[in-house]
């Protein structure tokens, strides 16, 4: 055990002894010390008025609970408790809730008994809805509204639920949606306006319109159905493209063939009739020689290639013998009215 | 001896000096009872004196404040089952007679929570569900609103107003809803698919109808041409060979013989035909036509 002799420095065996703690009594409740004492205890509690708002912030001054002024950021003085008091509220800080999910360690999971809801048309849907807001009054935000951030946090599901259930599940999953953003927004700030929460939502954002995991499928066939058409629609009008110009092509070419043929008729035409009035001039010159030449030329060349009897037809009696089994057919003869015969 | 009653009357008067003000915060109000009988109503904040160990000081919120229940279940009109929670603002105007009936907030909740329920209770089962879900939600919550504060307002408490937060099914109807929503999506995919088969078969026709018209127009058109050559090629001919016609049958006639009868041929001559009239004797004999008879059958 230590037995200290310096007064001020006492061990805690000492207050065990008497004898010491009459000192040490003694030591302590010198005057000097005492007023000392008092003069620190009155600076720092005079000290303690000291406080700071920071940036963005706003400091609310209460004399006797009742609110005397405002302060704007910077180091400011009020006088101690309980004469004054103050309230720091951040009005610059965009605030966030979340209605329909939890963002926890970066993953958003999905409370679906608050996300899970009604429509208009009697469905269920999965919405996750994302809030901003800031305290635009603080005296409201601290002195008139309880717990300003769970008011907030109903009147948003409130809203949103109001507006999901005034519409049909595919309007608000699809075409709908900002317009549902937009009636979450008006309704959220009209009751924070009416409960005066000092609030003000800067930006209500649907982050999720889904269908419940349940039908999930189904909605996805759904687009997928949609998809097809556009794929039937799309494969059908390609065959359009395709079958038009090859029909035009077709056409261009029928038209292009009997054009041809029309003028090969003709050309074909003046030639027969130039040939025959050439041979028309000449004939004319010397018709029975013509008629004569022509005649034994023509006929030198049809009798040529042929077989030739010669039976007197007149006599009638004597029944001309022919081997008719020998004979052999000849080629089909094909006639064309205008074909270019032979020069003759 | 005398220090110390110094001391223990500065420290009485500190005591009686601090018992006789008291402080009303801002959104707070207070009540002054004097053994039990209420003295003073303080509805603003500040310092305010009282009679020292007489008095004693309630102090009671200024704020809005809300009840948030669980959900209940209730009966539609049409006899559905509904889970339905309500969220209810409300603010104590009458502190003195909130405290007689009420004491505390939380005994307040339970009873304005209590009328609430009865009175939606009430508008639930006069409406359809469809209708609860869809426009009169508004409607509903106001009947009830106007409803409570009547009765809030016995109990000193000011209702703001009342709202329907959640209107949800119960799980085994649920089930159910699923089932139909699959329904209505088969349906829907289904009419998609059909209107893509639809609209394609349009195009698809449309197209060939395109087609046979500009084929059968090409075909009139290259019809009357071709007709339009072969008019102009007989006019040509003809006033050509109209010249002399009787040439015209020598000529062409000439010609036949020379493609209808080929190689092969088998002609039978009689011999006084004019071809032959000089085969026997080089005297002049009247001419004969010649016969012709294609072999075959």
């Amino acid at each position: 055990m230590r037995r200290s002799t310096v007064p001020n420095e006492p061990g805690l065996a000492d207050f065990l002894d008497p004898e010491q703690l009459s000192k040490i009594l003694r030591y302590w409740l010198s005057p000097r010390l005492i007023w000392a004492l008092l003069i620190g205890v009155v600076a720092l509690w005079l000290l303690s008025g000291f406080y700071m708002v920071g940036p963005g912030e706003r400091g609310l001054v209460l004399t006797f609970g009742r609110l005397t002024g405002q302060s704007e950021s910077g180091l400011h003085y009020r006088l101690p408790a309980p004469i004054q008091s103050n309230v720091v509220v951040d009005t610059a800080r965009v605030r966030t809730a979340e209605v329909g999910y939890i963002t926890e360690a970066g993953n958003q999971n999905v409370v679906l008994a608050e996300a899970q809801m009604l429509t208009g048309d009697e469905n269920m849907v999965v919405v996750q809805l994302f809030i901003q807001y800031l305290v635009q009054d603080p005296v409201a935000y601290v002195f008139y509204v309880k717990d300003a951030e769970a008011v907030l946090k109903a009147s948003a599901e409130i809203a949103l639920r109001s507006a999901v259930g005034q519409n049909t599940i595919d309007f608000t999953m699809t075409e709908g949606r900002v317009q549902a953003q937009e009636q979450v927004k008006t309704l959220l700030q009209m009751l924070l306006d009416q409960y005066r929460t000092g609030l003000l939502v800067t930006e209500a954002r649907l982050l999720a319109v889904d269908p419940p995991s349940d039908v999930r499928d189904a909605f996805d066939d759904v687009v997928r159905a949609f998809e097809d058409r556009e794929r039937l629609v799309k494969e059908a009008e390609g065959y359009a493209e395709q079958v038009v110009p090859a029909a035009r092509g077709e056409a261009a070419q029928m038209v292009l063939e009997a054009e041809a043929y029309r003028e090969q008729r003709l050309i074909r035409a003046e030639g027969d009739a130039a040939r025959f009035l050439t041979l028309l001039a000449e004939y004319q010159k010397a018709p029975e020689v013509m008629r004569e030449r022509l005649y034994l030329e023509s006929i030198e060349r049809v009798l040529s290639g042929a077989d030739i009897f010669i039976l007197d037809t007149g006599s009638g009696g004597v029944l001309p013998f022919l081997p008719l089994t020998a004979v052999t057919p000849p080629a089909e003869p094909v006639i064309v009215p205008t074909e270019p015969a032979p020069a003759p | 001896m005398k220090k110390l009653i110094v001391v223990g009357i500065l420290a009485v008067v500190v005591l009686a000096a601090f018992q006789s003000v008291y402080i009303v915060g801002e959104g707070q109000q207070g009540l002054a009872f004097q053994f039990g009988d209420p003295v003073r109503v303080v509805r603003d904040p500040g310092l305010y004196f009282k009679a020292p160990f007489i008095h004693d000081i309630v102090l009671l919120e200024k704020r809005v404040l809300g009840t948030e229940p669980q959900s209940a279940e209730y009966l539609t009109l049409d006899k559905k089952r509904l889970l339905v929670d309500h969220v209810s603002r409300w603010q104590i105007t009458d502190p003195l007679l909130f405290y007689r009936t009420m004491r505390n907030e939380t005994g307040a909740m339970a009873r304005l929570d209590q009328i609430i329920a009865g009175r939606l209770r009430e508008e639930i089962a006069s409406h359809n569900f469809i209708d609860i879900v869809r426009e009169k939600r508004e409607a509903i919550v106001a009947t009830v609103t106007v409803g409570a504060q009547e009765a809030a307002g016995s109990f000193g408490i000011s209702l703001l107003d009342v709202r329907i937060r959640r209107i949800d099914l119960p799980t085994d109807v649920q089930e159910s809803v699923f089932a139909r929503m699959q329904a209505e999506r088969d349906r829907i995919a289904k009419r998609y698919r059909a209107e893509g088969e639809e609209q394609a078969l349009e195009i698809r026709a449309a197209a060939e109808k395109e087609r046979e018209i500009i084929l059968a127009t090409a075909y009139a058109q290259s019809q009357v041409l071709r007709g339009e050559g072969d008019a102009q090629a007989a006019l040509v001919t003809a006033n050509a060979f109209g010249q002399d016609l009787e040439f015209y049958g020598l000529v062409r006639r000439l010609q036949v013989y020379e493609t209808i009868l080929g190689e092969g041929s088998t002609i039978i001559l009689p011999p006084d035909s004019d071809l032959l009239r000089y085969l026997e004797s080089p005297v002049l004999v009247p001419p004969a036509d010649v016969e012709a008879v294609t072999a075959g059958d």
